[in-house]
């Protein structure tokens, strides 16, 4: 225990002081040189709930808050001694004006040796896609609930984005259990309907711990309210929680992001390795022709590898110059990536109007932009019942199932499989906006021929060259700036275009 | 075996993943470079991002006519013993109609000299992709910032037309007019930057650390005389201070610590255990609540 003296005051509870009580115990490793993980924290709770103070109180207790700061949140204690913590988690002045939150806030703080981001995000319906925004960074998810009211449509439903989004570990933060004057039998039916509930999604934890924020019971700090609750700390279990590792032991997947050349002799592929590992010597797939080549270096700044794993920013030099460049994965023959031509997913819409087929569209995976053939809406998912409904349009805030097609191949994964190569977002092809993401289902290497395929074009190089890019180089900026206006006019008018080098 | 991944090298690794997006999906790319510690960091890990090719893409510095002079000559120093192109740009206009931080409201100045300022620059060369190193860590409405953070015609920020970033897919499709502002260093925090100087051994600016320097308390704050355009006002008194800088802006705007670290080791270890926040050495800052929210819808980056 700290060296603080706790005493208990009229109301039961600890005496608090204004000091971060994790850091007191552990002073000498508050700022470690290096820490070892990062772990990132999606919260998530309907208004009310208390996510605010939630926060407020992991950053009071847990993190080493600037004094300046302090002293300014101490200003605002109430009767019994309590600061509004909250206040720590303040937004927009565009947000308060308007008394709503916009956007999911990122914050940081260090406890022990770990960093944590916590990714907040408005928990609201008409705000699931900052939610599934929010999903798609997290390691780890906070459901907030209110103690009184239990386990709720809306907690199904995070749950359900969540489990899409391909978050694996939920706690669930059973909030305001003063309210309910800790009880335990109250607590264990919540617990209960939250077992039942998870059972339908992949999650492989989750734990439900009960709290009292706006005091700090079991988020930092033991509470002695509930002797009869004898797991961990909201704090305890994330700084065991374990953040996506799991990227090293998939198959070797490298979406190549640019060339780096060096003078004439030097040639090699940007990336980052998304999953996997790549030694020196090994062959690596480049297509899906099939073709392969060997790695000769692995090149950094800092002195050549001879293994890059997941999460390695290397340069990949091959043993010969071939045909590859930004939006290529490189892979291992032997677990290739799908080079589909038509998918199916699962996605959220996350513009402000409805979908118009007509528009063109355009799909980002890993570092490619391929234009989009067809897409047709096939079902509607029900966050609550998660029921599949026949449907044909969407509408913001949706999640539906569609089938996608493309005008030329691209490398890609089942989410289910490879969640960092699996997964894609719907570009406008006119305005640039992102207006859905999604997750692959299904992915087939042949086209499926769709009654409403939109006609697609190809551009050419040497066409372009010869009229209105004449006299340019075609690695000119204008030359690209002109190519790109022609394209957009065709896909404005619906066309789905492609630009090639003959 | 591979040594297991720290949390800055997490860090350093989307940030060059970030810094290679940008040059293959922007036409025109520059990098804001302010000299200071977050901009060391940034063009470091620019040249790690791009290695063993140089980074292809020119450094801009707005210049206000009121960094401190030892800013000035590291930064042309920095770009010598490294080879690569800068653009000073400063807004002959606001310079001419006089618009300094000693007579103006320091939102006024901040407005005319550096966010017109950049916006001139941006426009004059065409530039659609400006990566600068702004961190979440900074600000209320730092934190609600985008990777990839678009701005309209005449870059304006608008926080709820700002695009969905899911997973690690940057989508810098730009739209008519827009350009976009990159944030390599959105996941830092101050500490980061300082843990990674140290690791990396980079050279900072020297009024990073501790000397005695000419100083005055005004305000509660302790100011650095670098040159004589300051006036003094009535009892206030030069003084000579060990002092050293937290954050480096306008030297009239930027308030200095009391010091003993005089060399990089205790600037770290200083400030890896401070208890105060980093902008409060910003005057600029406290200028009136939400600023900062209001200087980026105004185009500041
Ligand atoms: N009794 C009690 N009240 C709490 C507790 N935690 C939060 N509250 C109160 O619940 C109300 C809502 O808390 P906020 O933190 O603002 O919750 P929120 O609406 O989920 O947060 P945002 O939507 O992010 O603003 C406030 O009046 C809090 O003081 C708790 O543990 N016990």
């Amino acid at each position: 225990m700290s060296a603080v003296a706790q005493k208990s005051n009229m109301h039961g509870y600890e005496q608090l002081t204004s000091q971060p009580i994790a850091n007191l115990d552990n002073a000498t490793i508050a700022h470690p040189d290096r820490l070892d993980a990062i772990v990132r924290v999606l919260t998530c709770g309907s208004v009310d709930d208390g996510k605010s103070t939630l926060i407020g109180r992991l950053l009071w207790d847990a993190s080493d808050l600037p004094d300046d700061t302090r002293a300014t949140i101490n200003r605002s204690v109430d009767a019994d001694g309590v600061p509004d913590v909250s206040l720590l988690v303040d937004g927009l002045v565009a947000e308060r004006e308007q008394g709503i939150t916009i956007d999911i806030a990122w914050r940081y703080f260090d406890a022990g040796h770990r960093r944590y981001v916590i990714i907040d995000s408005p928990g609201h319906e008409q705000y699931t896609r900052n939610m599934a925004t929010g999903a798609s960074h997290a390691d780890v998810a906070i459901m907030l609930i209110d103690a009184r009211h239990g386990v709720k449509r809306q907690t199904r439903r995070h749950a359900a984005i969540l489990d899409l989004m391909g978050v694996r570990r939920v706690i669930l933060a059973v909030n305001k259990m003063d309210l309910i004057i800790w009880s335990e039998e109250k607590f264990r039916a919540i617990e209960r309907d939250f077992q039942q509930l998870v059972r339908r999604f992949n999650f492989i934890e989750a734990a439900a711990i009960p709290v009292a924020a706006k005091r700090g019971d079991n988020v930092a700090r033991r509470s002695d309210q509930a002797p009869w609750y004898h797991g961990q700390t909201l704090i305890e279990r994330l700084s065991e929680v374990s953040n996506r590792d799991t990227a090293i032991n998939a198959p070797f997947r490298f979406p190549v992001q640019s060339i780096i050349r060096d003078g004439l002799d030097f040639r090699g592929l940007s990336g980052t390795v998304a999953t996997g590992s790549i030694q020196v010597g090994k062959s690596v797939q480049l297509n899906n022709s099939g073709a392969t080549a060997r790695i000769r270096r692995i090149v950094t700044m800092d002195g050549d590898l001879d293994i890059a794993v997941a999460g390695n920013a290397v340069v990949l030099q091959l043993d010969a110059d071939y045909d590859v460049s930004r939006g290529a994965i490189l892979a291992e023959a032997v677990q290739p990536p799908i080079y589909a031509q038509s998918l199916q997913a699962r996605l959220v819409w996350l513009a402000e109007t409805p979908l118009d087929t007509d528009h063109g569209l355009l799909i980002r995976t890993s570092t490619d932009l391929t234009p989009v053939s067809s897409l047709s809406v096939t079902a509607k998912l029900d966050l609550e019942t998660l029921a599949e409904n026949p449907a044909t349009i969407c509408l913001p805030n949706d999640v539906f199932l569609a089938d996608i097609s493309t005008s030329r191949p691209i490398a890609i994964d089942r989410f289910s499989d490879v969640s960092e190569t699996g997964c894609f977002v719907l570009v406008d092809a006119l305005s640039g906006s992102t207006l859905a993401c999604g997750v692959v289902v299904q992915a087939h290497e042949h086209v499926l021929k769709h009654p409403s395929a939109r006609p697609s074009f190809t551009l050419s190089v040497a066409q372009l060259e010869r009229e209105i890019c004449a006299g340019l180089s075609s690695s000119s900026d204008e030359f690209h700036r002109r190519a790109n206006a022609v394209a957009r006019i065709l896909e404005s008018a619906g066309l789905s275009v492609d630009i090639k080098r003959d | 075996m591979t040594k297991s991944f720290s949390h800055l090298d997490a860090l350093e690794a989307e940030s060059i993943y970030i810094f290679r997006e940008a040059a293959a999906q922007f036409s025109k790319s520059v990098l804001l470079y302010s000299i200071g510690k977050d901009s060391t960091v940034l063009l470091h890990l620019a040249r790690k991002a791009f290695f063993p090719q140089k980074p292809p893409f020119p450094l801009l510095h707005v210049d206000t006519g009121w960094k401190f002079r030892d800013m000035i000559e590291f930064r042309d120093k920095t770009v010598r013993d490294l080879g690569l192109d800068l653009i000073v740009h400063r807004n002959e206009d606001g310079a001419a109609r006089g618009i300094d931080p000693v007579s103006y409201a320091p939102s006024l100045y901040t407005d005319v000299m550096k966010t017109q300022g950049l916006k001139q620059a941006l426009e004059r060369y065409g530039f659609n992709g400006a990566i600068g190193g702004a961190r979440r860590d900074e600000e209320a409405s730092r934190a609600k910032e985008r990777i990839f953070s678009f701005r309209s015609a005449n870059h304006r920020w608008d926080a709820r037309k700002q695009r969905s970033e899911m997973w690690n897919l940057l989508n810098g499709r730009l739209g008519t007019g827009e350009t976009v502002r990159i944030f390599p260093l959105s996941n830092w925090t101050e500490r980061d930057v300082w843990r990674y100087v140290r690791r990396e051994r980079l050279a900072v600016v020297p009024l990073y650390m501790a000397a005695e320097r000419p100083t005055i308390l005004r305000n509660g704050q302790l100011l650095m005389l670098d040159d004589g355009r300051l006036p003094l006002q009535p009892g206030e008194r030069v003084v000579n201070r060990k002092i050293r800088f937290r954050t480096l802006g306008c030297w009239p705007l930027t308030a200095a610590v009391e010091s003993e670290s005089e060399d990089l080791e205790s600037v770290v270890t200083e400030t890896l255990a401070a208890t105060t926040s980093e902008r409060q050495g910003r005057l600029i800052d406290h200028d009136q609540t939400g600023a900062m929210e209001r200087k980026k819808q105004e185009g500041y980056f």
